[in-house]
């Protein structure tokens, strides 16, 4: 269960996507969210698709790991989908008509669409972030955006050092939840059966020592920090300098290029475009 | 003497039908009799934890079945509590799995959740917390104020007040000094005794299994590499090595010592044997 | 002067607490390797953090470098000059990617890039682990984990290390790695290595060994000193290797051996000469 969660782990490695500057990749997330969830008409979700293969494909990241990535939201999409499909009221004639169970011809548009937006999603900011930047990367990406805010005193240095190493213990955290599991469960501990209530009061022994060790690894990891000389954001320079590219900016240019086509191509409708195509060719 | 436990064409595959298929324990077949303890030793990644794993049903092989007195514990899936219930496994560093209020409600975990009556539970606390010398002071008290040595014995009495009739223990004494070390087993061995159970034990100490074990078994690369009584391993120096093993340091005297003709025996591995061995040898 | 030097310490974690520390004066040599051997709760570790300035004394004081550790100002200086590696290897990683996490140190200290990379290079070097320097740290065995720990504290380019019980989570090769490099910092670099320990096979490698109990240091001498002691030793729960106890054993049914040897070679030539001149005379 907790096994398959790939999510926050990093994935080192030099394809393009590995290395355009973080702070690049930042912005290119944002233009990335607003084009997925903006694109409705379906050009717009084919461009979209189109640039979520596009970020796959450079990302270098194998395809066995994105699947293992998507397979603990298969549930999410599966329901997201269902509840689409037979809760749409569309017009004309539905297309079944089964008892209670009506689906209609915009049900079935609505859940792929549906379906491919939490897809790439989930998808594109992976390989956009959490598996070719290494948390340290993306934090320094962050504080260098959000700079500006230190400023008016935003603690954005405390804040960026806070989501790193919130990141760089996932995976640990998550290997300790499964060891309490199996630990629990050799105790005869029962996770799966009784109502909801005797459910959640099943989770007491897995969480309680799960916070318990957090907090003393926390104590810990505080004490190692200090004994390296860490003394807050002032002074301190870096190992990796976050320099941009030219290919950064084509980038970056490409996204917004991407971002503006999806918004022209909500307004436009498809048969529209058929004709445009035709007056071309 | 019977089996209380075997393993038959045991394999644990990984990622099967992709080009990342491993293999952790490849078709190995033993058995566990009644009554020994019997010590697994092998180089980290050898397979011994995902074995451990295996005996109480806590996952299941890819192929090949163990069976429970001669009952395949995965014939009724449903009463997999019940095989836990009599495969205790103690896990590697027990002692972060303690959550309740007091010592005693963590050590009645268990026996609650097979069912069982508030008086049974009580005394097989009782019991439990005597076998891993846990003072009647140190129950009432929150697991959590406990010293390192005493919150691992809370924790294996956890799983002994189930009164398994087999233990595995993942490195039951990992990370304690001499003495603590030797509080731990022997307490198990009180229990192995005292209700005729069995004990596997997994370690890295070559010192406590020689003193411990009865049978060895030793991994290596998910196979079983040897296994014999504890004489007919350690006897085998060179092969040991081979699997990135090391000897007590005492076996290892006396096999410098035959090499030198000054001595006969080969199965000196406890300190008491060896002074023994040398008062024979200088009254001969 | 000595490199730390203790005069009178006391400590308690609370002032309603017992003692953990009770008066305890010591000096540590510059270069010197010594370990400190006592039971699990005997307050080693308390001890280690004071000696490198985490804690400070509630009585008496300690001078790292003639430096006061009760003083707020050094306070920087002492870190950089004092290290310490813990016992948890997953707790003192900050950060996901190898290099970045070793670079940690020297990025506080605010030293320039081209050195900071030197630094990095030269400790992943020292440590043996050149090859790992762009993976992943979660996914390192606990005595590669170690290393990395190491490296982290050369990259600050100590004086001293502290090592607080660094070999306890390890497997057997886990440990023999860390102790080649404790032994490597100290003959090839010149650092001085303090390693808290219960592992008598470990301490034996040191130059010096302080014994402690219920938080007073006991015993302080070299290693054969220290296992002629045998009694001693016992009596406050801690084992000597097995041929110490043989010859112990033998010595107490009144045959003449030497104290305090300790590896099985020296053992052996020792036993041969005894055998032989017994069956002689």
């Amino acid at each position: 269960m907790l096994k398959d969660v790939t999510f926050g782990q990093y994935y080192p490695g030099n394809s393009l996507l590995h290395r355009t500057d973080p702070r690049i990749k930042m912005l290119i997330l944002i233009e990335y969210l607003v084009l997925v969830l903006v694109a409705k008409s379906e050009l717009a979700a084919l461009i979209s698709l189109a640039f979520t293969a596009f970020l796959i494909a450079v990302s270098g990241v194998r395809l066995r790991v994105l699947i293992k990535s998507v397979k603990p939201l298969i549930f999410v999409l599966a329901f997201t989908a269902i509840i689409n499909l037979f809760f749409t009221v569309g017009e004309g004639e539905p297309l079944i008509e089964w008892s209670f169970i009506t689906v209609y011809s915009s049900g079935v548009r609505n859940a792929v669409m549906m379906l491919l937006r939490l897809l790439s999603l989930v998808l594109g900011t992976s390989v956009l972030i959490s598996f070719t930047t290494s948390p340290l990367e993306l934090t320094d990406a962050i504080e260098a955006l959000l700079s500006p805010l230190k400023k008016i005193k935003v603690p954005v240095h405390e804040f960026a050092m806070m989501m790193s190493i919130a990141l760089r213990f996932i995976p640990t955290l998550i290997e300790e939840t499964n060891k309490i599991i199996s630990a629990q469960k050799a105790r005869c501990a029962d996770f799966e059966s009784g109502k909801l209530l005797e459910r959640i009061k099943a989770l007491i022994p897995i969480l309680i020592p799960l916070f318990v060790s957090a907090v003393r690894r926390a104590e810990e990891l505080a004490d190692a920090m200090e004994c390296r000389c860490y003394n807050g954001g002032e002074g301190r320079t870096k190992l990796k300098a976050m320099k941009s590219r030219p290919t950064d900016y084509v980038f970056l240019f490409a996204a917004t290029v991407v971002t503006v086509a999806v918004f022209l191509a909500n307004r436009l409708q498809f048969s529209e475009i058929l004709t445009l195509c035709k007056a071309i060719f | 003497m019977a089996n209380a436990l075997e393993i038959k064409n045991i394999s644990v595959i990984y990622g099967e039908g992709t080009p990342f298929r491993k293999a952790a324990l490849k078709n190995i077949s033993t058995a566990f009799p009644q009554g020994e303890i019997t010590g697994i030793i092998g180089h980290t990644g050898s397979g011994k934890s995902t074995l451990a794993s295996l005996l109480n049903g806590l996952s299941k092989a890819t192929e090949g079945e163990v069976l429970l007195f001669g009952e395949n514990i995965w014939a009724k899936p449903k009463e997999m509590k019940k095989i836990r219930s009599r495969v205790g496994l103690v896990f590697q560093y027990p002692e972060y799995q303690l959550f309740d209020e007091t010592v005693e409600s963590d050590i009645a975990f268990g026996p609650k959740n097979i069912g069982l009556d508030a008086e049974e539970i009580k005394s097989r606390v009782r019991l439990a917390a005597e076998f891993c010398g846990l003072s009647e002071k140190e129950l009432k008290r929150s697991p959590f104020e406990l010293s390192g040595g005493q919150k691992r014995r809370a924790a294996i009495a956890g799983v002994l007040a189930m009164r398994p009739e087999i233990i595995v223990l993942d490195e039951p004494a990992a990370g304690l000094d001499p003495k603590g070390r030797e509080e731990i087993l022997s307490g198990l061995v009180e229990y192995k005794n005292r209700y005729g159970a069995t004990l596997i034990i997994i370690s890295h100490s070559m010192e406590d299994i020689a003193k411990y074990a009865d049978r060895i078994l030793v991994m290596k690369d998910g196979e079983i590499y040897m296994q014999g009584t504890v004489e007919e391993i350690f006897i085998q120096a060179e092969r040991l090595f081979d699997a990135k093993l090391d000897l007590p340091q005492i076996t290892k005297l006396f096999i410098e010592l035959k090499k030198r003709g000054l001595c006969e025996s080969t199965d000196v591995y406890t300190v008491g044997y060896a002074k023994k061995e040398i008062q024979k040898n200088i009254t001969k | 002067m000595s490199f730390i030097e203790a005069r009178g310490v006391e400590f308690a974690y609370s002032p309603d607490e017992e003692k953990v520390i009770n008066n305890i004066d010591l000096k540590i040599e510059k270069g010197s390797y010594v370990a400190i051997l006592g039971h699990n709760g005997c307050g080693k570790s308390t001890l280690a953090k004071l000696l490198c300035g985490i804690l400070v004394p509630t009585e008496g004081q300690i001078l790292i470098d003639g430096a006061d550790t009760a003083d707020e100002e050094k306070s920087f200086e002492i870190r950089k000059k004092c290290g310490m590696v813990f016992q948890n290897p997953d707790n003192q990683l900050v950060a996901s990617v190898v290099e970045e996490d070793v670079a940690f140190a020297p990025e506080n200290l605010g030293l320039p890039r081209e050195e900071i990379r030197r630094r990095v290079d030269k400790a992943l070097e020292t440590v043996d682990m050149t090859e790992y320097a762009k993976h992943a740290t979660y996914k390192l065995s606990g005595g590669q984990k170690q290393r990395i720990a190491i490296a982290g504290m050369l990259a600050m380019s100590p004086e001293c290390i502290v090592f607080d019980e660094a070999t306890a989570m390890l497997d057997p090769t886990g440990r023999k790695e860390i102790v080649a490099a404790m032994k490597k910092l100290n003959s090839e670099i010149g650092i001085t290595v303090v390693t808290i320990t219960h592992y008598m096979n470990e301490a034996v490698e040191a130059d010096r060994i302080i014994v402690m109990n219920r938080g007073e240091i006991i015993a302080d001498g070299t290693p054969k000193e220290i296992f002629s002691e045998v009694e001693r030793l016992q009596s406050v729960s801690l084992a000597v290797p097995q041929v110490t106890e043989l010859m112990y054993l033998l010595e107490q049914d009144g045959h003449a051996l030497p104290r305090g040897v300790l590896h099985a070679m020296e053992a052996a030539d020792v036993l041969e000469a005894f055998i032989k001149e017994a069956k002689n005379g």
